[in-house]
């Protein structure tokens, strides 16, 4: 049996990190074989959404490397993706996949030895955490529900705006000129992170199948109190309905 | 329109350049060296914002390789100059790289295989290149090309790997000097500077003591593209360099040994220099040993600020008057008059770092003949007025920018050279107006 | 419905920098299994005028509409193929390229099966790119040829005169009633001691001459809208009230001077002055001290002012040559002196030279002054002497920074430009644009980018003729077609994606929605992946382009 080869996906930004890719080439610095590039223009560009969407499709691992800070190509890009990361890091810990098969890394046009430094350990920190239990040929079925769950909610609007406004919300402050403090924000975030992820699962769930509020509480293993809630939530949504009472108990459907 | 003659490919000549070429007047760009970049390319990271030198270098390098509006003569020199602004008539002289720049690639198998060594000049004499060489990694145009005084070939007539080796036919020995003659409208002269040597200061001991380097040479040592990866490792032994010393106003702000001006970068590239030490060894203890704490630009006087309470840098006023080795060890003993206290005292370290002073380019009195321009004192190039006629030279349309004309730093070069590509567009409208 | 896409892919053998490692002909073969491809061949060089000619004549004849070039990094070579599919009738945004070489055959030169393998990955994904690609229009803006300076100092009008000079039409705006700013108020010049009105006056004439400068006084900038090429400007003054059109804006507003007030007895004590008010004596001849001490960084280089106001030292340093006389004592107390250069450095050994003393001291123990009956008493801590050393003097001068204008903070909302933690105008980058503004079309220059003497100024001023009129010569700018659209029917006008735009390249529309000023937009991709609607696509790296990379490279071949 062949040892594991991860498959690794990494963005690059076209400026400072792409270019240090390039370094490492030019310098002939020697590196492993499993990572595929997507360039794009900022590492701002790079969405959690996306990244979860790499993940869930059978991706060991996804690098995301832009411009050390300061050096943005374009000014603040990498301060977005800095907090991008962080609500990216923060789904991924609902998920039960390992933390570590995402990193996020500035490294600069210069710094040719370091990427391939980078590519070598990354690699080798994937082969050790061992293959994606979302491969694509028998993935764990719950971190599946959780990672798609997790993508969707990434993509939701709330949390969309929330990390949106960040970065600016925290350094200079709103129209009214009220600033509000890293703590203060990451308590929003949180709160906001556990309930889009746990309606989403709630939802995703509906969708294959109608469920009452008490199975999908087992399920999910949350208390049914708060499973009310987002049902609540998503029925306000107008996402789900209800389909119909069984010995007393409604099932609720996905619409 | 005429074009606009460009002498010198550095950050300042390469600004000139696409200022002008951006707004649609042909430039051509003449550059001594193989490639253009000058010395901000054998820097490490820029102060005060610690941008990596090459990084933002580079994209400017490849918009003057590719712009249609500018041509690059390297491996180039001015050499007659005839007519007045408008109409200028300028020899230039192109030197042979040997290699046929429309068929190298760049790859570089040429060197890889080539039996000469010589110290490299991009390394700073740290690192060594062999006699067929790319300038540089990012080197534009990346073309190679054969040092004829070290090519086996063109010294004993043997050898010719090269030749055999190049993928793409690319060798040509043959290659003969070449002679172009210009019709310009106005020049730039952006031609840099050099660093001071400081063998003369016998009491630093550079030379002789294999752990006192110029700051040029760290330069390279703490670059990730320089001879040792970017780790310290010091000359004399290879051990990594945990206790450093950078001397100030060495060559300059002196009567003797030297010059007598200010050299202005000085005091914020050593402190560049030690929060990169920081930055790579934590735990190194790094002291500046200086006269006047010149922290005069924009950000400047923040960059200190953090070097000292955040880095741990330490700043000592106080000029050595002597650096002694100890045979053994290779370290360094500093002795010197700490003026705060007003004691002499002594000061271990394994590594001194000499902060030198920038010269004029030896080749200015040479072009300054050619182009009939003044030369100051010092031997920068002189203008008109420092006050009302900053980047003018006494030849109408001849203008100059950087370092070329006195030490100064990026930003100063890079908007003089916007600058004088203003003067320049003026004299092509009005000629142009004119006609 | 959409064709479908007709890829034409050309793998690279670069000699052999990616033929010894890589098994070119294998990934050619690989690359003609792949969905819409329908040509695949190899080149020596494809970088080569052989080489372009090939891909040129395999367009025509295969009828490609998307062309693919495993080769190199597209950093050095993707204008130069991009400019090919042009020139065979394909839109240069049709083009991809898959890099395998600075990023395969250089770094996997011992594992050359994985590396043809990883080629293979980087051709599919590429392929998946190039099916998805949308021709690019790259937008043209029309440049009025003429620009806004707010400020009429000598930065001001060096940078009028430069582009009158040019050709270009040149509108100078002036809150005070005259022209000249700071110069009015100077006597002499270092480092050579010029006197100010040798540089006002014939600044001043030539703007007069100069039938392309239009000048208002008494006026400010009350509104300013639009982008380069097409700034609206409202102007207001006393008696003047008038609207029009620039195509590029340059700050030339200047600085003001910090009063110490409350510093070493300023404003308690009438022998404490200021180095412009000394200057003042000098010029009208009305020093009569005996003793003149000067103290530098007052209220600079600490917590108030942060910085080093660069001019001081050479300002205190012309102004004691020029007081300097046989029975008259000068001492300048300062903490570094700020003589770079070679001009500065003469200034100093002249000064020297004039009997001048200087006495340096610590930030920590700085001079005490106490008022005297017949004079100032002067004390500070002398750290080469070590001692406490006392000075008398009927004439204390105090050097204090340049600050940024008052209304600085206000001027930086209109036109929607930064300012640095110190209040001046702060530029697109410190090293390589020092006098842009991140902002296309508008300039920096002077002392309201920071500190500097009246040469530095003209020198700025000159710099920013040039770069304004670079967008104004070529008439039109055109600029990438990289860039976002907002969809109008998704979008719900949050304005997220303004806020996070460092280039105000998005505004909001007459209907409250987001919309892309494609001429301003770089193409980050920040607001794309920003918009809480996902309402904004990133042309030419959009969600299903990047999305199908991804899974390409996931697919099992």
């Amino acid at each position: 049996m062949s040892a594991f080869e991860p498959n690794i996906i990494g963005f690059l930004c076209n400026w400072c990190s792409y270019t240090g890719a390039d370094l490492a080439g030019v310098s002939r610095i020697q590196y492993p074989t499993n990572l595929r590039v997507i360039k794009v223009m900022c590492s701002g560009r790079v969405e959690p959404g996306m990244v979860l969407n790499f993940l869930e499709s059978g991706a060991d691992g996804v690098l995301i490397t832009g411009c050390h800070i300061g050096d943005c190509h374009y000014i603040t890009g990498n301060l977005h993706t800095r907090r991008k990361y962080s609500l990216l890091q923060k789904l991924i810990m609902k998920t039960g996949l390992e933390p570590q098969r995402v990193r996020l890394e500035w490294n600069s046009a210069a710094e040719g030895q370091r990427f391939a430094n980078l590519v070598t350990e990354f690699t080798d920190q994937i082969r050790a955490i061992g293959p994606t239990p979302l491969k694509t040929s028998g993935p764990n079925p719950d971190i599946l529900l959780n990672i798609r769950a997790a993508k969707e909610a990434a993509d939701s609007f709330r949390l969309r705006a929330l990390v949106g406004k960040e970065e600016k919300m925290v350094t200079v402050g709103n129209v009214y000129g009220g600033k509000i403090s890293e703590e203060e924000f990451t308590e929003i975030m949180d709160e906001a992170v556990e309930t889009e992820f746990q309606i989403h699962r709630v939802y995703l769930m509906l969708q294959e199948e109608p469920k009452s509020v008490k199975q999908i509480a087992q399920v999910l293993g949350i208390s049914p109190r708060f499973i009310l809630e987002y049902m609540v939530a998503l029925r306000q949504r107008g996402w789900i309905d209800l389909k119909e009472a069984v010995e007393g108990t409604p099932l609720y459907v996905a619409q | 329109m005429k074009p606009v003659l460009v002498i010198g490919g550095g950050i300042a000549g390469i600004q000139a350049s696409l200022d002008l070429a951006d707004r649609g007047i042909n430039v051509h760009l003449v550059e001594k060296t193989p490639s253009i970049g000058g010395v901000m390319a054998q820097l490490d990271k820029t102060f005060p914002t610690m941008d990596c030198s090459i990084c933002i270098l580079a994209p400017k390098m490849i918009e003057c390789l590719r712009h249609h509006n500018i041509t690059i003569h390297t491996q180039s020199e001015v050499i007659g100059l005839q007519g007045n602004v408008g109409d200028f008539f300028v020899k230039v002289l192109e030197h042979p790289r040997s290699v046929d720049a429309k068929k190298c690639t760049g790859c570089g198998l040429c060197s890889e295989k080539c039996p000469v060594k010589r110290p490299s000049d991009f390394q700073a004499g740290l690192g060594q290149r062999k006699a067929i060489y790319l300038a540089f990694p990012q080197a534009v145009p990346l073309t190679a090309t054969i040092d004829r005084d070290a090519c086996l070939w063109f010294t004993k007539g043997v050898c010719k790997t090269c030749e055999k080796i190049c993928p793409a036919n690319a060798v040509n020995y043959e290659q003969i000097e070449n002679t172009i003659d210009l019709n310009v409208s106005s020049i730039i002269v952006a031609t840099g500077f050099e660093q001071y040597n400081p063998k003369g200061i016998g009491e630093y001991g550079y030379g002789r003591y294999k752990n006192v380097l110029t700051a040029l040479e760290f330069e390279r040592l703490v670059c990730a593209s320089g001879p040792t990866s970017g780790i310290l490792n010091r000359p004399s032994d290879g051990g990594i360099a945990h206790n450093i010393a950078f001397i100030q106003c060495v060559g300059s702000r002196t009567q003797t040994n030297g010059y007598s001006y200010c050299s202005s970068s000085c005091c914020m590239y050593a402190t560049k220099e030690a929060v990169l030490i920081k930055e790579h060894e934590p735990s190194s203890h790094v002291t500046i040993y200086y006269m006047d704490l010149r922290t005069f630009g924009k950000g400047f006087q923040g960059f200190v600020d953090r070097a000292q309470s955040y880095w741990g840098v330490k700043y000592v006023r106080g000029r050595p008057g002597e650096i002694i080795e100890d045979p053994n060890t290779k370290n360094l003993t500093i002795l010197y008059e700490n003026t705060e206290v007003g004691k002499v005292e002594k000061d271990l370290v394994d590594m001194v770092i000499l902060c030198t002073a920038a010269v004029p380019h030896r080749d200015n009195e040479k072009l300054s003949s050619v182009l009939d321009l003044r030369l100051d004192e010092f031997g920068f190039f002189d203008t008109k007025d420092p006050i009302t006629a900053p980047i003018e030279t006494n030849m109408q349309g001849i203008y100059v920018c950087g370092s070329c004309h006195g030490p100064r730093d990026i930003p100063e070069s890079v908007a003089e050279a916007s600058a004088t590509a203003a003067k320049s567009a003026e004299d092509e409208f009005r000629f142009m107006v004119n006609k | 419905m959409m064709a479908t896409p007709r890829i034409g892919v050309f793998v690279c053998r670069c000699g052999i920098n990616i033929g010894a490692y890589v098994d070119v002909p294998k990934v050619v073969e690989y690359a003609k299994t792949l969905a819409n491809v329908v040509y695949a061949e190899e080149n020596m060089y494809t970088c080569s005028s052989d080489g372009l000619n090939k891909i040129k004549e395999a367009i025509r004849k295969n009828n490609l509409d998307r062309v693919v070039v495993a080769s190199c990094t597209p950093r050095t070579h993707e204008p130069l193929f991009q400019a090919t599919c042009e020139e065979a009738g394909v839109n240069k945004y049709l083009f991809e390229m898959a890099n395998i070489r600075d990023q395969c055959s250089w770094v996997h030169m011992t594992e050359p099966e994985k590396a043809t393998k990883k080629a293979e990955d980087l051709v599919r994904m590429a392929v998946a790119k190039a099916a998805l690609l949308q021709p690019g229009d790259e937008p043209e803006i029309d440049i009025n040829p003429s620009t806004l300076i707010i400020g009429g100092g000598v930065s001001g009008m060096q940078a009028a005169i430069s582009l009158a000079d040019q050709g270009f039409n040149v509108t100078i705006i002036e809150k005070e009633p005259e022209l000249g700013g700071t110069l009015r108020t100077l006597d002499t010049l270092f480092p050579n001691n010029m006197k100010a009105s040798q540089v006002l006056e014939p600044l001043l004439q030539k703007v007069k001459d100069r039938p392309r400068i239009k000048v208002i006084t008494n006026s400010k900038v009350k509104g300013v809208n639009g982008f380069l090429g097409n700034f609206d400007i409202t102007v207001e003054g006393e008696n003047v009230s008038e609207n029009f059109n620039v195509g590029t804006i340059i700050v030339a507003v200047g600085s003001d001077s910090f009063k110490p007030n409350g510093l070493y007895l300023y404003g308690q004590d009438k022998r404490v002055i200021t180095q412009a008010q000394f200057e003042e004596l000098l010029k009208t001849n009305k020093v009569d001290a005996k003793s003149v001490v000067m103290i530098q960084c007052v209220g600079a280089r600490n917590e108030d002012h942060p910085y080093c106001s660069r001019i001081c030292c050479n300002e205190a340093l012309k102004n004691a040559i020029n007081a300097a006389s046989p029975n008259r004592e000068i001492y300048i107390l300062y903490r570094d002196l700020q003589t770079y250069g070679v001009h500065y450095s003469k200034l100093e050994q002249d000064t020297k030279r004039k009997g001048v003393r200087f006495l340096k001291y610590q930030p920590d123990k700085p001079p005490q002054v106490t008022a005297e009956q017949n004079g100032l008493k002067i004390e500070l801590y002398s750290p080469t002497v070590n001692e406490k050393v006392e000075l008398r003097s009927d004439l204390l001068v105090l050097s204090t920074p340049l600050i940024p204008v008052s209304d600085a903070k206000e001027l930086s909302q209109l036109l929607k430009v930064p300012l640095d933690s110190n209040g001046f105008f702060m530029e697109a980058h410190v090293k390589l644009r020092p006098i842009d503004f991140a902002t296309d079309g508008i300039y920096i220059c002077g002392t309201a980018h920071s500190p500097k003497d009246i040469g530095e100024s003209i020198t700025q001023a000159l710099g920013v003729a040039s770069r304004a009129a670079i967008p104004m010569a070529m008439k039109k700018v055109r600029t990438a077609a990289i860039m976002s659209e907002v969809d109008q029917k998704r979008c719900s006008g949050c304005g997220t994606c303004i806020e996070v735009c460092p280039y105000n390249a998005l505004r909001k529309n007459d209907k409250g929605l987001a919309e892309t000023i494609a001429a301003v937009c770089k193409g980050c991709g920040v607001c794309g992946a920003t918009c809480p609607e996902k309402a904004i696509t990133m042309h030419h790296f959009t969600d299903e382009e990047i999305a199908a990379q991804g899974l390409a490279a996931l697919k099992e071949n």
